[in-house]
């Protein structure tokens, strides 16, 4: 019985395993660590120091991650972190007091759900108003991969028919009326959709049931209705069509691109027009502000027969309190929030595939992230 | 317990030398009647080895799978010196290379945390058990010790959420996340332990009890030390365990990109985190790299803590 051999042995273990846990909370105090210690602040005393935490919408995740790296390349001792875990997440881990902001697809709801009013309680968890501010538009691509096929026309009708699987093949008539001169395959038609809750889907049906009332009969929501095949989040949907043949989806234009997938230019009764960051601002300037003051919801008229308006946008929102009860958190928020709505980081943007802000509407939303408190 | 019950029975009642005993010589009829049973042993055996090398074979099939994709996807990203020293600050989804050091020192320092709270507990629970446990309290605390073996960890996550945020209104770190992590650990501390404390002769009790030792001095200076190996063994796969746990760190821990310290407050990086988050964008190659190299850098630290597991267990067993 050789106790202290053994002993000896898990000695040496343990120690080894205290010094690795020793090793790791050696480095915990002081040093902010390299990635942040380099380049001074440049946005001249703007910049805060520690933690800002959001959470929400996939479809807005590249353009933030782009205002987060303008932010935080300027600012070396600020923390910006994003989670994209959808509109509906956003929104309760913001009421629940969790994040400093949400990123939404669609503005909080001013009417009950459930028994709950989703304003309400951001007011509630705020202790103040909480506004919805439009920072980024985004173009839903109808994005599909049909061999053969790079040029292709739809209209609302005929979206609605073929999300909803009453048009199946790819040489349909329907389809081939839109479509002179496209030689089109018989091959099936498959849909995919968004299987989590999503604002993507939320505002593609919106533009379904506006656009075409007659053919698409469900309601609208963050849940899809329609049919075909269910993949998670933008990246799910957009990896999917690209891998099947005579595959079809919805999909913010920065994913589309992504993913290089071919998208359907839309015909609203004034010819078909191409999904562009100008065609879908066009659409974005045609709509309503249905908040008052710097509440800054916004209604879409997605029936429009505007020349040149691409129909299927998203506006994507941030949430944010207007008066922040720790008065640190809310310089932080408006802070982020004016680099974010800058025209420089609004520019940028187009690469990304969303389209910035049409003029009017930024002048607004920079007045009210500046009277945020 | 499996150690002295090594031997297998059928030695013992059949021994090898009545098939053909070393001093006389049989009659041909038991000589006939000896070996049938011998060569059904004899086919019982090849078959027997063949179902479990077949076995071990499956077994292996997916283990050995995962490791080469994961290698194979993974590998060219650990061998950038960035990849041990820099994070994913200001590195975006379409972005080649970043850190993992973030999200390594991360997932250390929270399961560091966590085996300190749930070391303890469990080795005591078990001490208890063993050693001193007698009667209804006895049972109840094994009871639920299976209980929470058998608990999801997403349940654990939930269970902590609802206390830790929806009832104290303390916000999501990375402690919050840890304490969902002893929830489960404790369950495989106890029971290592337990089974370890098992093995240590009652001899060994009756002799320092003899020698007019009190209880407590016993166990601490005896049982403990002689167990201590199996232990250390037992706790290293319960980190190994938790190490790899992605469940709770959704539910309370949000991942950063940044180097975070602070387990108490505001978001924290963990590698199953990066995973998770690089996975949103696996359609980019430069998000699905850094998946397989994250995903692989989790793999070598859990085997890690295996492997020295096992090191321990072999060069520490109990022997006689």
């Amino acid at each position: 019985m050789s106790v202290s051999r053994i002993s000896a042995l898990g000695a040496i273990a343990l120690s080894g395993a205290l010094a690795l846990s020793a090793c790791a909370s050696e480095n915990n105090g002081g040093t902010p660590g390299a990635g942040s210690t380099a380049a001074g602040s440049t946005a001249a005393g703007d910049c805060f120091t520690g933690d800002l935490k959001a959470e929400g919408s996939s479809a807005q995740k590249n353009a933030i991650d782009e205002a987060i790296s303008a932010y935080q390349e300027a600012c070396s001792d600020a923390n910006i972190d994003y989670q994209p875990t959808g509109s509906g997440a956003g929104i309760k881990q913001f009421i629940a007091k969790q994040v400093d902001f949400a990123g939404s697809d669609s503005a909080l709801k001013t009417e009950p759900k459930d028994g709950r009013i989703e304003a309400d309680d951001a007011k509630a968890a705020c202790g103040s108003e909480a506004w919805n501010l439009p920072m980024v538009t985004g173009p839903i691509a109808i994005a599909y991969n049909v061999k053969g096929v790079d040029k292709l026309t739809l209209n609302a009708e005929v979206a609605a028919k073929i999300f909803d699987g009453k048009i199946t093949a790819w040489n349909d008539p329907a389809i081939a009326a839109l479509n002179s001169g496209v030689t089109l395959p018989s091959t099936p038609i498959k849909v995919y959709f968004r299987s989590d809750e999503s604002g993507t889907t939320e505002n593609f049906t919106k533009y379904l049931k506006g656009a075409a009332p007659d053919a698409w009969s469900y309601e609208t929501g963050k849940k899809w209705t329609g049919k075909g095949e269910g993949k998670e989040k933008s990246a799910g949907v957009a990896t999917a069509t690209k891998g099947q043949d005579g595959g079809i989806t919805y999909v913010e234009l920065s994913y589309a691109q992504q993913n290089q997938l071919n998208t359907a230019a839309i015909d609203t009764g004034a010819g078909p027009v191409e999904l562009t960051a100008e065609s879908a601002g066009k659409t974005i300037a045609t709509a309503k502000q249905t908040g008052t003051g710097n509440n800054l919801a916004l209604k879409i008229d997605y029936a429009t027969k505007e020349a040149g308006a691409y129909p299927i946008v998203l506006v994507t929102y941030e949430i944010v309190c207007s008066k922040y009860a720790d008065a640190e958190t809310g310089k932080k928020v408006k802070s982020f929030l004016k680099t974010f709505a800058s025209d420089d980081v609004q520019k940028s943007l187009a690469e990304q595939g969303y389209a910035p802000l049409p003029a009017e509407v930024a002048t607004k939303v920079k007045a009210a992230v500046d009277a945020i408190s | 317990m499996s150690i002295a019950t090594d031997r297998r029975p059928d030695d013992a009642i059949v021994p090898d030398d009545a098939v053909t005993p070393p001093g006389g010589r049989p009659g041909r009829d038991a000589l006939a009647e000896m070996r049938s049973p011998h060569r059904a042993r004899a086919v019982k055996d090849v078959v027997a080895r063949i179902v479990m090398w077949g076995a071990f074979a499956l077994a292996m099939v997916p283990l050995v799978w995962i490791l080469w994709t994961v290698i194979g996807k993974g590998a060219h990203m650990l061998t950038t010196a960035t990849w041990w020293t820099g994070n994913q600050r200001n590195i975006n989804s379409d972005d080649f290379g970043g850190g993992a050091r973030h999200a390594i020192e991360g997932t250390l320092e929270m399961v560091g945390l966590t085996a300190l709270i749930a070391v303890p507990i469990g080795i005591l629970t078990a001490v208890y058990l063993v050693e001193y446990g007698r009667g209804r309290l006895a049972k109840a605390i094994s009871f639920t010790v299976d209980i929470l073996s058998g608990v999801p960890s997403i349940v654990a996550a939930l269970f902590i959420y609802a206390v830790w945020v929806t009832t104290l209104g303390i916000g999501r770190s990375g402690f919050a996340a840890s304490l969902a992590l002893v929830l489960l650990m404790i369950p495989v501390v106890v029971r290592s332990t337990e089974e370890m404390l098992k093995l240590v002769p009652n001899e060994l009790r009756e002799a320092s009890y003899a020698l007019g030792v009190p209880k407590w001095v016993t166990v601490v200076k005896v049982v403990l030390r002689t167990a201590f190996s199996g232990i250390v063994t037992g706790v290293l796969l319960g980190i190994a365990r938790v190490m790899g746990e992605t469940a709770p760190l959704l539910i309370l821990a949000p991942y950063t990109k940044n180097f975070q310290r602070d387990l108490f407050s505001g978001n924290f990086p963990t590698l199953p985190m990066m995973i998770n988050q690089d996975r949103g964008d696996f359609a980019l190659e430069t998000a699905a790299e850094r998946m397989w190299g994250a995903a692989l850098t989790l793999i070598i630290l859990v085997l890690l803590l295996n492997l020295i597991g096992r090191v321990i267990a072999h060069y520490g067993s109990v022997k006689k």
